[in-house]
């Protein structure tokens, strides 16, 4: 059984690793974890997605851009690949995994952003269901049908595209009442969220959990009531 | 169909507020700058693709919105693709209800070994380049005092060469590849300056560029010094030389940690330079104000979604800050105009500098 000091410093590691986008080191911290016995889905929590929210505070705090957030992502990915098939699924007890469907919605190509999003969302354990860019807006309700995810995240680029929001978040609701709904991108404001009948809205990639955890507690206290 | 001359016009109170900006004279009144191109064609009732793909509806639609609003925009055909088709890659023309400007189908390059691989395009005869000069040709038939030259951000358009994504990673993994990639834009820049210059005369040229993936929304001001600043500086310094006079750049999005940099740029005597609602008119002024015309920056997902209040409230607030700025003070967008804000809305811009433009 491996002590508790190696497996902190494992997870120091980690973190330490995603930070610096240094692909190889999490590999080797993470093949090292799972040969020492630390619980694979500790290591991805504490470890990686430990890791990933200090970049995303690094990138609110601009000390980090895009180019570095895209390194740190393969970081992470790089140590998902080996810890993920490795967490051991007890259904009875494993907590429930929270899901979001998510897209640039049609009319825009733009995809960055809501990769970088998406990446949040994976490192912090969410199930993401990405439909990529340019979505027709009835995949949106189709895939939130088919998967009744926690919430729907839209992104657009353009202000044309921005305008599709405003239509397909009514369609999404028409057909699940309950689901968040979360925009984000450049010309997106708090106010246009609202505008548009969203329930959230996340100035940037490295907020975006934040928001959307914010935003799913103060819908069930909206429901309780 | 002439444009109607406005009556101030007819009045010769104003010949065109940016040229007497341009010839270092102040206006009778701040000039309105919409910065819209998606946006005419709503106007003149096209689909917003032919602002792109059809020299003559773009042409006329510009010119009649320019005359509705009275507003001195360069009429130009934006370019934002600008590169992809003309190293080998493909675009997409708006189509969709939604899409604002053509996009990108697929890059020239693919892989590491493609950009070794990459040969300066031939001006005359690549990608769309030949419209654009069709265009530039149509406005030197109707006598246009003013030939725009559409280039753009060299860190923008070397990202339309093999996507942002790679481009990024590329600043720390492989930085020779973006050198590569922002030295063959540069050149290619060049190559397109001179032969507009040989066409119309560098006096009549005015070049412009739009600069969004330079924004420090995403690369840090540190990749921008690196990747960015030295081609602009070159490309600036080597367009003076050909007797350019004026460079004309919108500098998008969130550029407050570059600024030092732009203000280091050489763009002419004066230039021009736009900016995004993320950076105060103050501060632009403070780094770019003593040589450059000052133009901004009313937020565009205001004037789309926001009340007429909001708008012409917003507009108030750019007209206090910029009017006096030591080369002049355009209004504009913040960004392009978006296509789809209510003519009321864009209308209320032009009430605002009626209201609080004119000077003394």
């Amino acid at each position: 059984m491996v002590s508790r000091e190696r497996t902190q410093e494992l997870l120091r590691g980690l973190q330490d690793a995603v930070v610096a986008y240094d692909e190889e080191r999490v590999a080797e911290l993470s093949k090292a974890a799972l040969e020492e016995s630390v619980d694979a889905y500790e290591a991805v929590m504490s470890g990686l997605a430990a890791g990933m929210e200090k970049v995303g505070e690094l990138y609110v705090k601009q000390e980090y851009f895009v180019p570095e957030l895209l390194l740190c992502s393969d970081a992470l990915y790089a140590g998902l690949d080996i810890l993920r098939p490795q967490i051991k699924v007890d259904k009875e007890m494993a907590p429930v995994k929270r899901q979001i469907v998510i897209g640039t919605v049609e009319g825009d190509i733009h995809d960055i952003g809501k990769n970088l999003v998406k990446v949040m969302f994976e490192a912090a354990g969410w199930i993401v269901h990405d439909l990529g860019s340019d979505v027709k807006l009835e995949r949106f309700v189709e895939e939130q049908l088919r998967t009744n995810s926690d919430i729907v995240g839209l992104s657009a680029l353009m202000t044309t595209s921005m305008l599709a929001m405003q239509k397909v978040i009514p369609m999404i609701r028409a057909q699940d009442l309950n689901v968040a709904i979360m925009v984000g991108g450049a010309p997106l404001t708090r106010d246009t969220a609202k505008l548009y009948g969203a329930d959230g809205y996340a100035d940037n990639a490295g907020d975006a959990v934040r928001q959307a955890v914010k935003m799913l507690d103060r819908k069930r206290e909206g429901q309780a009531t | 169909m002439e444009p109607r001359k406005t009556r101030r016009e007819e009045e010769g109170a104003s010949v065109g507020r940016l040229s007497a900006l341009l010839a270092g004279q102040r206006p009778d009144r701040v000039p309105l700058y919409l910065y819209g191109f998606g946006f005419c064609t709503r106007m003149a009732g096209y689909p917003i693709s032919r602002i792109y793909d059809d020299v003559e509806k773009s042409f006329w639609a510009q010119t009649w919105t320019k005359e509705m609003y009275d507003s001195e925009d360069l009429i130009r055909i934006p370019f934002i693709t600008h590169g992809t088709a003309e190293f080998g890659g493909e675009i997409k023309m708006p189509s969709s209800e939604w899409s604002q400007a053509p996009s990108i189908r697929s890059y020239p390059v693919q892989s590491e070994e493609d950009v070794a691989k990459l040969e300066l395009p031939d001006v005359r005869t690549a990608g769309l380049l030949p419209m654009l000069m069709e265009f530039s040709k149509l406005q030197d038939n109707l006598g246009s005092p003013i030939i725009p030259c559409t280039v753009g951000g060299s860190v923008s358009r070397a990202a339309n060469l093999c996507g942002v994504d790679k481009l990024c990673r590329w600043m720390i993994r492989k930085p020779e590849l973006v050198h590569k990639l922002v030295r063959l834009i540069t050149d290619h820049f060049l190559d397109m300056i001179r032969y507009w210059v040989d066409t119309f005369g560098p006096e009549r040229v005015i070049l412009f560029g739009g600069c969004a993936t330079e924004s420090n929304q995403v690369i840090s001001p540190k990749q921008f010094k690196e990747f960015a600043f030295p081609y602009l500086k070159e490309m600036g310094e080597k367009a003076l030389a050909l007797g350019i006079k004026h460079i004309f750049y919108h500098i998008c999005g969130e550029q407050n940690l570059n600024l030092p940099y732009w203000a280091q740029i050489p763009m002419g005597d004066p230039g021009i330079a736009s900016f995004g609602h993320e950076i105060d008119l103050t501060t632009a002024i403070e780094y770019l104000g003593d040589t450059c015309i000052i133009a901004g920056n009313v937020e565009p997902a205001v004037i789309q979604t926001g009340t007429p209040q909001q708008v012409y409230e917003l507009a108030k607030q750019c007209i206090e800050k910029g009017k006096y700025a030591p080369r002049g003070f355009m209004l504009m967008s913040g960004c392009e105009l978006p296509p789809m804000a209510p003519p009321y809305n864009v209308y209320v811009m032009k009430k605002a500098v009626e209201d609080f433009g004119w000077y003394d």
